[in-house]
């Protein structure tokens, strides 16, 4: 029965196991520039990740707009995520299929739109003239964290919603029921059952789109301009632009120990609950 | 019974949260049929010239042709695959299931960047040259994890007594799969195997690493939208969107599997 399961571990092993370990590797020898490495051990790749300032504060941006994501898409979309599982009856299945299927919009193309609503001829500005509020176009969207925050979290929000609806619909009818019939109010039943049982779904998509936004290179790329340098454009600039794998494998691994800390810290708040 | 209450701000709210997740692309979809190349309301008239110069133009058109062959492979050879590691998981004790299960959805907790550059780095130590086929390694890789949700939790909601029943009834174990399983298990073969083409058919982050000189669609978009305003981008966005939607709307009856 091994066997039915062979070729996915082998994908698995190949195409994900061997390359990160080669990642591993790859931190600790020396660079030569230009894809060229020299193979003796060394940890310059990493003191020099950890003591630059200038990564530091990138760093420090990087982790800020992705939990500044995380927190708004989880605000925006619990209120969302409770309409849609406990007021619509008939329509609940609808609005759950309208999100799936904002989820598989294309991310690309979701980006673009916010590229042509933000820009220097972009809908905003055009229309901030054609009202005549302004003379000349503004810019501080485009190119700006704030439109680099509002593409994140209408990337990840389809998936906020989903992971929250499914965590509440998991609440049994009768905990609700009984509760009411005990003499809850609306609010008590929202704050001692809802609230509490829907925690776990709440950290787990925290942790989800933390890891993800702060991974995303495109997304600043796009939208950021100066502003948008991240770790993420920092790896890519490092392997694609420098040659320079050893420098950003290091940085990559240092960026894993952060979600790999996330990661463990859920799991750990949720076996406590659990229990 | 869960009573109903009025909660208009609620569904106002809602409405709100919709509005925000499709209106801008809605407004690409609309810019792509406008006659002139300016991004405002309202419109001077409408016209498909942008598609015209999107199919006239073999950019484009290799482009979709890359994608395509990139999704089709990657779907047949995450179908395979994932089939048969959704049928092991049923198979194992609950200790070897969960460890095979946690293991297939590594892929997924890593952002798309980390697979990307390992895949490269793979890459350039094998001197292996790449091509569309590095293309379809990063897909199969990523798509995997989700493919194997879909099916496994089907497979995991079916009823074993069908199976024995089967047997018991004289079958051998590949009519049983052939004449039970399969056909009981199909739709969510089928709806995973939608999830897997669509994913792959926009996926930008892990394919800027692992592509040789052929563009697949979404990077030609990409390295589009970084040059200059062209509202033909309006266009092949347009129909990169319908690739992928036609798809999730085959998905719909098995919205239940896709959300657990």
């Amino acid at each position: 029965m091994l066997l039915l399961a062979g070729p996915a571990l082998l994908v698995i092993g190949g195409a994900l196991l061997i390359p990160l370990l080669l990642l591993l590797l790859q931190s600790f020898v020396v660079s030569l520039g230009y894809g060229q490495l020299r193979y003796s051990f060394t940890l310059a790749n990493y003191s020099s990740a950890l003591s630059d300032p200038v990564y530091r504060t990138i760093a420090v941006r990087t982790f800020a707009m992705a939990a500044a994501t995380a927190s708004v898409c989880l605000i925006l979309g619990y209120p969302a995520a409770f309409f849609i599982t406990f007021r619509l009856k008939r329509a609940r299945n609808l609005a759950l299929f309208l999100v799936v299927a904002s989820l598989f919009t294309s991310y690309l193309v979701r980006l673009y739109a916010w590229y042509t609503i933000f820009g220097q001829k972009g809908v905003i500005n055009t229309a901030l003239k054609a009202v005549g509020l302004i003379d000349s176009p503004v810019s501080f969207l485009l190119f700006s964290k704030w439109a680099v925050l509002i593409a994140f979290v209408n990337v990840f929000l389809p998936f906020t919603i989903l992971i929250l609806a499914s965590s509440m619909q998991s609440i049994p009818d009768d905990l609700l029921e009984n509760g009411r019939d005990l003499g809850a109010s609306a609010f008590q039943s929202f704050t001692k059952v809802v609230l509490p049982l829907t925690t776990p779904g709440l950290v787990s998509a925290f942790a989800y789109i933390f890891v993800l936004t702060s991974g995303d290179y495109i997304t600043p790329a796009l939208l950021g301009g100066k502003q948008g340098t991240t770790l993420a454009t920092i790896i890519t600039d490092q392997f694609v632009a420098f040659g320079n794998q050893p420098g950003g494998a290091a940085i990559s691994f240092l960026m894993m120990v952060v979600f790999v800390t996330v990661y463990v810290a859920v799991a750990q708040s949720q076996r406590y609950k659990g229990r | 019974m869960r009573r109903r209450r009025r909660s208009w701000g609620l569904l106002l709210y809602t409405a709100f949260v919709f509005a925000f997740l499709f209106a801008p692309v809605l407004m690409v979809v609309l810019f792509s049929f406008n006659r002139t190349a300016s991004l405002t309301f309202p419109f001077s008239g409408w016209s498909t010239r942008w598609y015209e110069e999107v199919f006239a133009s073999p950019d484009y058109r290799s482009a979709i042709a890359a994608s395509l062959k990139v999704a089709v492979a990657t779907v047949a050879i995450v179908g395979v695959i994932g089939t048969l590691a959704a049928i092991a998981v049923t198979r194992y004790s609950f200790r070897a299931r969960e460890a095979l299960r946690s293991v297939l959805l590594v892929p997924a907790a890593l952002p798309g960047l980390f697979l990307g550059i390992g895949l490269l780095s793979l890459f350039i130590r094998t001197h292996t040259d790449l091509s569309l086929g590095t293309v379809a390694v990063g897909h199969v890789i990523y798509t995997l994890p989700y493919f194997f949700l879909v099916a496994s939790n089907r497979l995991l909601r079916f009823d074993p007594l069908l199976e024995e029943t089967a047997r018991d009834l004289g079958a051998g174990s590949f009519t049983t799969f052939r004449k039970v399983t399969l056909p009981i298990i199909a739709p969510a073969l089928i709806a995973g195997g939608l999830v897997v083409f669509s994913l792959s058919w926009d996926e930008v982050l892990i394919t800027f690493f692992t592509v040789g000189s052929q563009n697949t669609l979404p990077l030609l978009i990409y390295s589009r939208v970084r040059q200059a305003v062209d509202p033909s981008i309006n266009a092949i966005s347009t129909l990169l969107l319908a690739g992928s939607l036609v798809f999730i709307v085959g998905v719909r009856r098995f919205v239940v599997d896709l959300q657990q």
